[in-house]
């Protein structure tokens, strides 16, 4: 794994967050990793990301923290993220394969109450993630493959961003742009 | 003969404003083909078939497709020899367009390219119609795709020239000029002073990658 001292400090600070509860901090360093996901397109990277995201969502609610399954859940957490950061140190890039499918299962073993609570941000996640990474130049198509999920869902989600509303995304003065599609219908 | 060569990305748009009847209309104010490639049909109906969510629009897509609105381009098998080869040649170069400490930053993929392959095929009577950012502004004004990818990303960003010259002969409009030019036709159902802002803004806020700064113009030029 490339930038792998990047990533240990990244997994270090979200400890750091957790402890402190700053799940605001957690989602700021998930998009450190998606950044760097970006670059190399490096799928395991990209995952990282959306559990890092989805769980500090899960955690931001007050309620399910303070339930018996919520500790179990923040505990399960702290390890895996332990697990992840002795796995990238001692480049066991298959254990830290397993650790992560591992973290999505645990995802996936809550009580039914809230599991299609959890499911929902696990989705929602994966397609904001995409987002982050069409944001820094890659294009939608691509993306959405690094994503497993449909341009349809991605499309949608990037409308409601203020992507398009940078400046550096304005390339042609509108009129000439209007005038291509004026000829081509003349 | 002109033609319009699609991206998935304005027929989705077009699809969830239920504005397909509009591009049936201006189909018939074209002296040309709406072209659509094999990666793109994929895209907007066969995988979108799949999706309970998405299953109407790719019927109501599909149906625009067997009533040939939007066809697969009439071409040689020559051409299709030529086409297959510009697809990867121009995956291949946007590809390796940019790069940070030698690694190569992959920016589009199959649809897209195939979409730029068609039009070098078609030559110069053909205008692509795409909506997502990226893949316009690496032809359009490649030196903003490397400040976005720096900005964003924190890092230098080294660019291959030569590359970029490739990329300059397009021709490029959105689903928002489609809507303007369906809009100025009088070719919409609707009958509002808002009528253009909301056509618009409907695009833009289901993917259409237009500012509101153009949109502002747009309506101002109308």
């Amino acid at each position: 794994m490339k930038e792998k001292s990047k990533i240990v400090s990244i997994l270090e600070k979200i400890l750091e967050s957790l402890k402190k509860r700053d799940y605001l901090d957690i989602k700021n360093l998930s998009n450190q990793i998606i950044e760097i996901a970006s670059i190399q397109q490096d799928i395991d990277l990209v995952f990282l990301s959306v559990i890092i995201y989805s769980l500090s969502k899960i955690m931001e609610r007050k309620i399910f923290r303070k339930s018996k399954e919520g500790k179990k859940f923040y505990k399960n957490y702290i390890i895996g993220i332990k697990n992840l950061i002795k796995d990238i140190n001692n480049d066991e890039i298959k254990n830290f394969r397993k650790e992560i499918s591992l973290m999505i299962k645990n995802l996936e073993s809550v009580s039914k109450d809230i599991k299609n609570y959890i499911q929902d941000v696990f989705v929602k996640a994966k397609i904001n993630r995409a987002s982050k990474i069409y944001e820094v130049g890659i294009s939608l198509e691509k993306t959405a493959k690094i994503l497993g999920i449909s341009i349809w869902e991605l499309t949608e989600y990037v409308g409601q961003t203020k992507i398009p509303d940078v400046n550096l995304s304005i390339t042609l003065p509108i009129k000439e742009r209007i005038k291509i599609a004026e000829e081509i219908f003349s | 003969m002109k033609y319009l060569i699609f991206d998935s990305g304005p027929l989705i748009n077009f699809a969830m404003n239920g504005l397909l009847n509009t591009l049936v209309r201006l189909k018939k104010h074209f002296n040309g083909e709406f072209l659509i490639t094999e990666e793109i049909k994929n895209e907007i109906i066969d995988v979108p078939s799949t999706i309970k969510k998405y299953e109407l629009e790719a019927l109501q897509i599909k149906k625009l497709f067997d009533e040939k609105i939007i066809t697969y381009p009439n071409i040689s098998e020559k051409q299709f020899q030529e086409f297959r080869n510009l697809k990867e040649e121009i995956m291949n170069k946007a590809n390796t367009t940019f790069y940070n400490n030698n690694k190569n930053i992959h920016l589009i993929d199959k649809g897209e390219s195939s979409v730029l392959a068609l039009y070098l095929i078609l030559k110069n009577s053909s205008v692509i119609v795409i909506d997502e950012r990226t893949t316009r502004v690496l032809c359009e004004n490649p030196k903003n795709l490397k400040k976005i990818l720096e900005k964003k990303l924190n890092i230098e960003i080294s660019v291959r020239e030569k590359n970029l010259e490739y990329f300059k002969k397009f021709k490029i409009i959105r689903s928002s000029e489609l809507a303007y030019i369906a809009y100025k036709k009088g070719l919409i159902d609707l009958e509002s002073e808002k009528l253009l802002e909301a056509l618009l803004y409907g695009l833009k806020y289901r993917g259409c990658s237009i500012s509101e700064e153009e949109i502002e113009e747009i309506k101002k030029s109308s």
